[in-house]
């Protein structure tokens, strides 16, 4: 059993259809990276697995349950939604306080949460005077108060500077190498890259896909590129075999479509063409997001 | 139990609450004292004095919106997410809210009774004006009820509405403009109305003939207060959270 599972998960707002048909498992031991850009349904479909909204039709389970199912919902899972959510006027310490008594925690592991957090030296301070990476830490800080199985998190690292984003991602991967499923989401992608060990990629409400990182970078729709000192020659003989072709910047190199390493090899050892360097162009995460959704408004 | 101790948790660890606490106590300490220490004796001897020891309806106001920030606070600054997160079952964090706002509706009430009673009396002691103690009982009684009813009513409105705001708004419009919805249906329905309400309750001597009862009063606000505790903890189980 998947610690979360979406099942045919449809949510409707009136004429807005914010989530479509959507199925997807998170399984324990692995950052997961929920993708996709603004509006695309992640918040909404993070919300229906806490139990805050209702499906309008399929399930979204934790641990084979709806959410308001589970006997012990803190220990299971610890959610941020948004690092926003934290009443100003409260100290760091007392917004955990009023949270961790509501779960029926002792006062040591607000403690305990603030340290792992690095909030420790801050506690006492009003919130309105944190900064956004300390709202973040703050907000991870309370979704690890039950030491939950499970951690869904929303845009965690919106507004965290290199060093924050260096604490979150080792923070999440220490978290998930003890087992818990941990679900992140993002539209920032370049920051995922490094943390996320397989990936849910959703646009306009609809899966995109779900694999590994390797196979969500992974695809025949790279072009390969060729590096020779005979390009005009061998560019006319690819256009001939039937691939397209274009410069990439540099003088002696080109990106070509629809045309595989094989094919390029031999037709360059056909005809004496000295070849340089052939190889699969470096496609990022970013590449791939965006080819995927066929989206780039929102993305950075 | 634990439930209970965290939004007691969220009331206290807030400035809000404390100021609003405090105005209360000031504005009404300082209108007991001006009014006792400053008006001309004869003028004191003439009135009744414990009428000048209720004020205004302010404290009960101060109280309400006290009892709507403390149900609002959740949307406004979006804790309610964490909150139903820990706590799915959400009738349960609304009953722990109506009872924070009880204590904190009692505490409210003996504070002003003490500060008001306390300076009220002892000035007009001091100049020499007789007290009806019946009458002061009376009135501080019906203050003091109608200031922990109003928190609740707060809570009870927050719960429903939800948006802070419209749920201080609608309060102020309710307990503050007098049978503001009986003038367009033409009726005496508006007694019934929690502003009438209020003055009934506070015991006012010489106050409208038409006015409910003071015990009928304090009935009529606490049912009020019910029926929107039961529809906020109703639309709060139901409604999402987005």
């Amino acid at each position: 059993m998947s610690e979360i599972t979406v099942e045919r998960l449809t949510k409707r707002y009136g004429e807005t259809l914010a989530v479509d048909d959507l199925s997807f498992a998170v399984e324990a031991g692995r950052v997961t990276g929920f993708l996709g850009p603004n509006g695309s349904g992640k918040s909404t479909t993070m919300r229906a697995l806490l139990g805050l909204i209702r499906p309008t039709s399929g399930r979204a389970l934790v641990l084979g349950k709806p959410f308001h199912e589970l006997s012990n919902p803190v220990r299971t899972v610890g959610a941020s939604l948004d690092a926003s959510d934290v009443h100003p006027g409260r100290t760091g310490r007392s917004h955990l306080r009023t949270l961790s008594a509501a779960a029926g925690l002792p006062n040591s592991r607000v403690d305990e949460v603030l340290d792992m957090t690095e909030l420790t030296p801050a506690r006492d301070r009003r919130v309105k005077g944190y900064s956004m990476g300390m709202r973040q830490r703050l907000a991870l800080a309370a979704a690890l108060l039950g030491d939950p199985k499970i951690l869904m998190l929303d845009e965690p690292a919106n507004g965290l500077d290199p060093q924050g984003m260096r604490w979150l991602r080792d923070i999440l991967v220490a978290l998930a190498a003890e087992g818990r499923a941990v679900l992140i989401s993002s539209h920032v992608l370049s920051e995922v890259e490094q943390t996320v060990d397989s990936v849910v990629v959703i646009g306009a409400g609809r899966l995109v896909m779900q694999g590994t990182l390797s196979d969500l970078v992974a695809g025949d729709s790279r072009p390969a590129l060729v590096r020779t000192p005979r390009m005009e020659e061998l560019r006319e003989l690819l256009e001939d075999f039937g691939a397209s072709v274009r410069r990439d910047g540099r003088a002696d190199t080109m990106l070509a479509h629809g045309v595989s390493l094989e094919e390029i090899g031999t037709l360059a050892a056909e005809h004496g063409i000295p070849i340089y360097e052939l190889t699969r162009a470096v496609s990022t995460l970013e590449d791939r997001f965006l080819e995927l959704t066929g989206e780039s408004g929102n993305v950075r | 139990m634990r439930i209970l101790r965290s939004e007691w948790l969220k009331t206290v660890s807030v400035p809000t609450t404390w100021l609003l606490l405090g105005a209360m106590l000031l504005i009404e300490g300082l209108a007991a004292g001006l009014l006792t220490g400053l008006s001309e004796l004869k003028d004191l001897k003439a009135r009744n004095p414990a009428t000048l020891l209720i004020g205004t309806p302010l404290p009960t106001v101060l109280m309400f919106t006290l009892g709507a920030l403390l149900a609002t606070n959740e949307y406004r600054h979006g804790t309610a997410n964490q909150t139903f997160v820990i706590t799915p079952r959400r009738e349960r964090v609304i009953g722990a809210k109506l009872a924070v706002g009880l204590v904190v509706g009692i505490a409210g009430a003996l504070l002003y009774i003490a500060v008001n009673a306390g300076l009220g009396l002892s000035i007009l002691s001091n100049r020499g004006v007789e007290v009806d103690g019946d009458l002061a009982v009376n009135i501080y009684s019906g203050v003091g009820v109608g200031i922990v009813l109003g928190c609740l009513f707060g809570v009870a409105l927050g719960a429903l509405l939800r948006n802070q705001i419209l749920t201080i708004v609608t309060g102020l419009v309710l307990f503050l403009v007098r049978g503001v919805v009986a003038l367009f249906i033409g009726t005496d329905v508006g007694k019934f109305f929690p502003g009438e309400a209020l003055i009934s309750l506070q015991g006012t001597p010489g106050a409208d003939a038409d006015l409910l009862s003071q015990v009928d009063a304090g009935l009529v606000l606490a049912a009020t207060c019910a029926v929107l505790a039961i529809a906020g903890v109703v639309v709060t189980r139901y409604r999402e959270i987005s």
